[in-house]
Formats: structure tokens, C-alpha cells, sequence
């Protein structure tokens, strides 16, 4: 032993008589001590350990932020304004935000909603077309989608940042709980996004894309074509007319290949009324969350209007299928987020040919020659053609 | 790097215990040694059971672009990468191969492997 660490023990056993040569009363005093400190500061070390966490999350989410702004910006500086011009633009708009309506008075909630949404896409149009003065209509649709995604990682980051400052300011245990407990769902969330930005700054087609690609492969097959289709029976949205086994069918989706949803839900209504008491049963079809353990591209049926918008569209109908005493069935391809807003899956494309399969089974079992059926896909039409 | 890692542990970890058994009888140097024992234990055991996070990000799976005869009797297809402007659906300009007819394209994925966990 050392000369040094010789004094120190000796040093101790003078400070602690009683325990000369013998260490187990010190090592019980250091577990004691240990042991105190434990449950006077366990937590507050719990917290620190989490806090660390959450930061560790957060340093990722500002990458991801940075990386997707910086995207953006490279995508919209091709389409005419400078780079200077556009990152500031870009600033301004990144937090922009929409109001949902009062829901006290629940009357007339719908409606108003349904204008605080058209009023928000006009904007964003108007946004987007200012800033990339150079693009045609289907890129300017994937460059709104391209600042949707922008600033969904843009929210996230802030909204985590909020609670994690929060947290380390006021060391209020529920604060940084709530946030840690949620971090892993968070970080999976915005990773899909933040995969789906490559999707989308290309115009490559994505998995929610899926209900619209059914119905253009149906229609095809019965002699649907991209001059046969009407345009426009409501905002961004029209259908083929064509004729199944003496039906006819209105295949209604989102006019692509740029990427927009429509107001599919309108168009439906649309067409109801004006085929009054002639439609005989409405079919949709979308994409849906599947369970984690379920295949992906697995096909399953339901009644019910399959549309994930915010409420307007499926409200409308389900008003007017109601109203009509339609048969309103739903056929949906499971896939998970990350899939729903990447680049399309190969295993979602092989479901198509089944989906195809159920509609017409559905159409030859539940409905008569004669009669007139909407089938409405709905998703994001970005990269899929008419 | 994650076998590494897992090898290390067991090997930390099996010293660790090793330490601990066959401590020195001096009283002074085995709580030393108890000491070293747990932490090398402890250390090897995080090693073990720890996911290697660290793993590096796999680039994302390349898009591909499926491209097939119009042609119902003719079986040509082809796959290569995404070039922009595709969309499903388009009209191609060259023509088919084997028998001159138009091509659409048919597809536009990228194959994910199956996570496996
Ligand atoms: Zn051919």
C-alpha cells in the first residue's frame, strides 16, 4: 500500500474510534448514509434521469425540425424566389395556426368548421403559390403537403420543448412525467413524418394514397379513362362513369397526381342529390391504422363511412346516406403511421387486386342492375394519376 | 458492434463475480474488492441487456418505379429506380420491347423488410 493511502485509513480509524481495524461499522455508516439519501432524493434523481431522457429525445427532434425546414427550403427555392426571400417566408408561416370553432353552442359546429378549413387551404394555396410563383398546380399541392409536414415536426419540437422547460423550471414531477411517459409514441410519430417528407417533396405516391389508387385500378377495368373522367363536382375532386355488370358506378376520388384529399365527402353528397333516389348504395375506401401484429396491406370490411377528415366530410356523408336510406359500406387496407405517410409500401400495392375483388362482390351481391353506386376512395392523391 | 458489446459484458460481468467469490481475506482490501466486484458486475450486465441504441440510421429503402405492357397478352415489365415526375398511372413515351405497344406506369413502392423483434 502507498505511504498516502496508509495515513488516510489511519486517519480515519483516529476520526472513528472504536472501529480501529475493523471497517464494518464505516461500510454500515456508508450504507446508511447511502440508504437515507435514497429515499430523501430517490425522485429527484428519477426526475434528473428522466429529464436527460427527454432532452436526449429533444436534441433528435430539433435535428429532425432542422433537417425538414431545410428541406422545405431547398424544395421551394427551384420554383422561382430566392433563398433568402423563402426562408424568411418560410418563418412567418411555420406556426401557422387554425382555431377549431366553439363547440358550447354545438349547432351548426359542422359548418362552421367546415369554413375554417376552406378558409385555411385557401391560404396555404395562396401561400404556396406566392412563394413558388414558377410551379404548375399538381406541384404546388406537393409543396403544400411538404409545409404540412414542416410544420407538424415544427409543432411537435415546440410543444415537447414547452414541457420540458416547464419541467426543469419549476422540477414539478407531473410535468416532466407526462412528456417522458409520452416520449417514445412522440419521437415514433414524428419520425414517420419525417421519413415522409422525402415522399413528399418528390411527389412519390404515399400509403393514405391507396383508397384513390383502388378506385383508378377498378375504373381502368371497366373502361375508365382520364378523358372520361369528370372534374370538379366539389373542391379538387371528380369521378368516372362507368358501367359495371349493368350498374353504374361512380368512382370518385381526388384529382391527381398532385397531392390533395378533396372534399370527397361533398362530392358524395353531391352526387346523391343529383341522382335523387337513384343511388343504391355507397361504398368508400381508405386506409386505416392497423394494430401493431397486424399485416400490413391486410384488407377488412365494415359499414360506416371509412374518411379520417376532422368532421365535415364524413358528417356529410353520413347525413345524406341517412337521409337517403343508402347502404354506405366500408372497405379499408391496414397500415401503420409510418407507412400511411411514406413512400408506398410494396405490400399495400399487392392488396390491391382484393380490395378490387370485394368491391365487386360487394356490388354483384347488394345491389341490382340498374342501380346507380358511388365508390369514393379516399387519401391523398399525391403521385397516383388519373 | 452489438456482439462486441454483448461479449464485453459477459466477460466484465463474469469477473465481476469472480472478484466477489475469490475476494482477498485482508479486510481492508476485499471490501475493495467487494466493491470493484459489483460495479465490474454491473457494468457487464448494462451491456448485456442494453438495445444498442447507438445503431446507426439505415438509409431509407430506394424507390422503385414498376413499369409494365399495355399489352394484356405480353408480360414485360420493368423496374428501375424512381425518376421525378413519375406517378402511377403515366403514360410512358418509350414503347414496349417485345411488342411495341405503350407501357404505363404500374407501381411506384419501395420494399420495407419486416421488422423482426
Ligand atoms: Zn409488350
Amino acid at each position: 500500500m502507498v505511504k498516502g493511502e496508509l495515513e488516510f485509513f489511519e486517519m480515519i480509524q483516529m476520526q472513528l474510534p472504536g472501529l480501529e481495524g475493523d471497517f464494518t461499522g464505516l461500510i454500515n455508516i456508508v450504507f446508511l448514509v447511502f440508504i437515507i439519501m435514497m429515499s430523501l432524493y430517490g425522485a429527484r434523481i428519477q426526475m434528473w434521469q428522466w429529464l436527460k431522457q427527454i432532452e436526449a429525445g429533444l436534441v433528435e427532434l430539433e435535428r429532425m425540425k432542422k433537417e425538414s425546414t431545410q428541406k422545405a427550403i431547398d424544395t421551394f427555392k427551384k420554383f422561382g424566389r430566392p433563398e433568402d426571400e423563402v426562408v424568411k417566408e418560410l418563418a412567418r408561416w411555420l406556426d401557422y395556426f387554425t382555431i377549431m370553432p366553439v363547440d358550447l353552442d354545438p349547432a351548426g359546429i359542422l359548418k362552421r368548421l367546415d369554413h375554417l378549413l376552406d378558409e385555411r387551404r385557401d391560404r396555404f394555396q395562396e401561400f404556396v403559390s406566392e412563394l413558388a410563383p414558377e410551379g404548375i398546380l399538381s406541384e404546388h399541392q406537393s409543396l403544400e403537403n411538404t409545409l404540412e409536414v414542416t410544420q407538424v415536426l415544427d409543432l411537435v419540437y415546440r410543444v415537447v420543448r414547452h414541457f420540458y422547460l416547464i419541467g426543469k423550471k419549476t422540477g414539478s414531477q407531473i410535468m416532466i412525467m407526462q412528456i417522458h411517459m409520452q416520449m417514445p409514441d412522440i419521437m415514433r410519430l414524428a419520425k414517420a413524418y419525417f421519413d415522409a417528407l422525402d415522399a413528399f417533396a418528390e411527389g412519390k405516391p404515399i400509403g393514405d394514397g391507396i383508397g384513390p389508387l383502388v378506385v383508378t385500378r377498378f375504373a381502368r377495368e371497366y373502361g375508365g379513362t382520364p378523358d372520361s373522367y369528370v372534374h370538379e363536382i366539389s373542391r379538387e375532386v371528380g369521378y368516372y362513369p362507368i358501367e359495371v355488370e349493368g350498374r353504374i358506378v361512380y368512382a370518385l376520388r381526388a384529382t391527381g397526381p398532385g397531392g390533395t384529399v378533396g372534399k370527397p365527402g361533398f362530392a358524395v353528397k353531391k352526387l346523391v342529390d343529383d341522382n335523387k333516389g337513384k343511388i343504391a348504395r355507397i361504398i368508400t375506401v381508405d386506409a386505416a391504422l392497423k394494430l401493431e401484429g397486424e399485416d400490413m396491406g391486410r384488407v377488412s370490411e365494415g359499414t360506416g363511412a371509412a374518411i379520417g377528415d376532422p368532421g365535415p366530410e364524413k358528417h356529410a356523408m353520413e347525413q345524406t346516406a341517412t337521409e337517403n336510406d343508402i347502404g354506405i359500406e366500408a372497405i379499408v387496407i391496414k397500415e401503420d403511421e409510418a407507412a400511411a405517410v411514406g413512400v408506398l409500401d410494396k405490400r399495400i400495392l399487392d392488396s390491391v387486386p382484393e380490395v378490387i375483388e370485394r368491391i365487386k362482390t360487394s356490388i354483384l351481391k347488394r345491389t341490382k342492375p340498374g342501380d346507380k353506386i358511388i365508390l369514393a376512395g379516399i387519401g391523398n392523391t399525391i403521385g397516383i394519376g388519373l | 458492434m452489438g456482439l462486441i458489446s454483448k461479449l464485453l459484458g459477459i466477460i466484465f460481468a463474469a469477473s465481476g463475480i469472480a472478484i466477489l467469490f475469490f475476494g482477498s481475506s485482508d479486510p481492508v482490501w476485499s471490501i475493495a474488492y467487494y466493491i470493484l466486484g459489483l460495479i465490474l458486475m454491473s457494468v457487464g450486465l448494462t451491456l448485456v441487456t442494453s438495445r444498442g441504441e447507438s445503431k446507426e440510421r439505415k438509409p431509407p429503402p430506394p424507390t422503385v418505379t414498376e413499369i409494365r405492357c399495355d399489352n394484356p397478352e405480353c408480360t414485360f415489365k420493368e423496374i428501375r429506380d424512381f425518376q421525378k415526375a413519375d406517378y402511377i398511372l403515366k403514360p410512358m413515351e418509350a414503347q414496349c420491347p417485345k411488342c411495341q405497344s405503350s407501357m404505363t406506369i404500374h407501381g411506384i413502392y419501395v420494399v420495407r423488410e419486416e421488422e423482426s423483434e
